[in-house]
């Protein structure tokens, strides 16, 4: 062991260079992509929403379309949609992502390697595939129906084209990178400190409450706004599988820019569905920055 | 060979067949470019192609997907800058396009005036479908209905709206559309029930009367006719999200019956997809919404005598009865060059009109009244 520490004198990240721009080099095309390709479409997005010209022509500021979309009812009832079903695909993927990676974290041997690549199989299959699989299994007169026919039981309520067709189809895709945050967050939680408790006489639940739940807090974090980023502005499965009305943000500004040749409403749709993805997305990097500090 | 040889050779030819071809537009050889979907192109290599060379030795036919109408476009944009030099543009003929896109390209003169270039069979072209002297409907297809003749006697199915409604709201559940904007079928299912709130009438609606007051006051009519019958129709009212969609539904057995395009319908028939029994039926008082695909010949390119010969080809009887058997189409002459044979054995879908209705505005306030007034105004859960 003294060897070893005495071999790492000169320290394993070198300092001394840290004032050449080496590092600000290699982000710098990056950061400049990022400002051309994201950073600058958002500034345009909004300045082109609320400094724009009137009936006269003459060019102010107007916050018109926004009081039009907080004003209509039908964007209002899109929005509420996207709300509640980003809503129900979070704590339903913490319902079913949490158990397995538990599982997958606790137990050994080839079943949970099977279990394991079985909750990462979501990720190859594009969603495109999903939907139309889906419509196969769980829609009407799918496969779920003809079994439960051949055994005698009624038909099911077929979530397709109902809100719950989104949920269904956006959590079985949200489920393996769930499962991956959440596992990687479990290897903090050190076999010998639920050891410990258990020795001193904690049950499951308590060992679940007490040690694992404050040490992976951060990844369940993490994971949750991950998928609620993706959930809340997704646009295949929601035009696919969900109703007509009300329709999420996804397809609803898709529809508005292409089919009602509305671009200055579709881009205040993007506007606000940015305001609410941002609000998302600083828990992510509170969480981070949080986890930096220690 | 060895395996890392074949890499080696695959690698290369796999490089070969990837690198831009420079070509120059062949002498007899027509540069034809398409927008449809891949039957129409499978039509054009195993039907009209054969055919062509077979009856105009010495010219043949390079057929190539363009994908989708924006490449149509920016290949007419191409030979717009190709015009200003004097230089080949490598298009002959599109398949499918509007010859007011790209913006002046008619002035510009790169397109065939087909009207006056002494066509042999112009004349007999269905005047419904002319729009412009510079392009040439040759096929159309027609939403109609298609019904479970299991679930629905051919002798009892609708013939006209009001029929229709009937059967509609006497057998709740049983038919779906597909939202306005996401395909055709439904789209033009609305658009009949426009036309059904305003007196049937189609020459009511043109490209340029679209004005806020008239198009609420005619929307609103149709909106409350599609509100009167959104309870009785699939799931309490839902919609499915395209043609295919609706297809899939009727396939499934879930609904009774769907309007969809003609094409796609027998072509689906053909693939097994929906059995053989599948009926279909047009409405008689007025038949629902239909469309023209028009070709465009280029004024500019090296084989344009060709490429109007070309054109008149596709409006003979051979081919226009090929368009009707093989492709499902529409035939782009009028129904009297149509040999009576096929006359009456479509007669069920031939429509003695083609109602269309107008794109631009019109487009955009139908994909908007419609999600607005049509589709949330029903109580899913009652």
């Amino acid at each position: 062991m003294t060897d070893a520490v005495e071999g790492a004198a000169r320290p394993l990240i070198d300092n001394t260079d840290s004032k050449r721009p080496h590092g600000l080099l290699l982000v710098a095309i990056p950061v400049l992509l990022m400002t051309w390709l994201i950073i600058w479409p958002i500034i345009s997005a909004i300045g082109r929403t609320i400094w724009r010209p009137d009936a006269e022509g003459n060019v102010g500021f107007s916050l018109s379309s926004y009081v039009f979309f907080f004003s209509d009812q039908y964007s209002l009832n899109n929005l509420w949609i996207t709300l509640w079903t980003t809503l129900m695909c979070a704590i339903l993927l913490l319902v079913i992502c949490l158990p397995i990676a538990i599982y997958l974290r606790f137990s050994s041997g080839r079943i949970p390697a099977y279990v394991q690549a079985l909750a990462i199989f979501p990720m190859f299959v594009p969603s495109i595939i999903l939907a139309y699989a889906f419509i196969r299994v769980l829609g009407p007169n799918g496969m779920v129906d003809i079994l439960l026919n051949a055994v005698g039981l009624p038909k099911i309520r077929t979530p397709y084209l109902t809100p719950w067709g989104p949920v269904i189809g956006l959590v079985w895709d949200n489920i393996p990178l769930t499962v991956l945050i959440l596992l990687s967050g479990l290897g903090n939680v050190a076999n010998h400190a639920i050891e410990a408790a258990r020795d001193v006489g904690a049950n499951r639940l308590q060992v679940f409450w007490h040690i694992i739940l404050p040490r992976i807090s951060n990844s369940v974090l993490v994971a949750i706004s991950f998928a609620v980023l993706g959930i809340f502005s997704s646009f295949t499965l929601p035009y696919l599988l969900g109703p007509a009305a009300p329709e999420m943000m996804g397809p609803f500004m898709n529809r508005t820019f292409r089919e009602v040749n509305d671009p200055l409403n579709a881009i205040t749709q993007a506007v606000i569905t940015f305001g609410f993805c941002i609000a998302f997305g600083l828990f992510y990097v509170r969480s981070v920055a949080r986890n930096q500090g220690k | 060979m060895k395996r890392r040889d074949f890499m080696l050779a695959a690698g290369a030819a796999a490089g070969v067949a990837m690198l831009p071809r420079m070509s120059f537009a062949a002498e007899g050889v027509i540069d034809w470019y398409t927008s449809s979907d891949s039957n129409i192109l499978d039509f054009w290599t195993n039907t009209v192609k054969p055919a062509f060379e077979a009856a105009h030795p010495g010219l043949s036919l390079n057929l190539v997907d363009a994908g989708d109408s924006a490449g149509i476009i920016a290949i007419s944009e191409r030979a717009l800058a190709a015009k200003q030099t004097n230089t080949d543009p490598q298009a002959d003929y599109f398949e499918a396009a509007d010859p007011l896109l790209p913006n002046g390209a008619i002035e510009a003169g790169i397109f065939a005036n087909i009207k006056q270039a002494g066509l042999s069979n112009y004349s007999k072209v269905n005047p419904a479908g002319i729009q412009s002297d510079y392009s040439l409907p040759y096929r159309g297809s027609q939403v109609l209905l298609a019904y479970d003749t299991s679930k629905l006697d051919p002798a009892d199915a609708p013939k006209t709206w009001d029929d229709l409604v009937a059967w509609i709201k006497a057998n709740p559940g049983q038919f779906v559309y597909n939202r306005p904007d996401k395909g055709g079928s439904g789209g033009n299912f609305v658009r009949r029930a426009i036309h059904q709130a305003n007196g049937l009438d189609p020459s009511k609606f043109t490209v340029s009367n679209y004005t806020q007051e008239f198009g609420d006051e005619a929307l609103g009519k149709a909106w409350e006719l599609l509100k009167d019958i959104a309870p009785s129709l699939y799931d309490n009212g839902a919609y499915s999200s395209g043609n295919t969609q609706s297809i899939q539904l009727l396939s499934q057995g879930v609904v009774t019956m769907a309007p969809v395009w003609s094409d796609q319908v027998l072509q689906a028939i053909d693939q097994g997809v929906l059995p053989p029994e599948t009926g279909l039926v047009q409405l008689q008082d007025l038949a629902l919404v239909g469309g023209f695909t028009r070709s465009v010949v280029l004024e500019t390119g090296a084989n344009r005598d060709a490429a109007l010969k070309l054109a008149d080809f596709m409006l003979s009887e051979e081919i226009q009865s090929a368009i009707l058997t093989e492709l499902g189409g529409f035939p782009g002459v009028s129904w009297d060059y149509i040999s009576a044979e096929l006359r009456e054995r479509f007669a069920d879908i031939v429509p003695l009109t083609i109602p269309t209705f107008p794109s631009g505005a019109w487009e955009a306030a139908i994909n908007d009244g419609w999600y607005r007034n049509v589709a949330p105004n029903v109580d899913r859960n009652s």
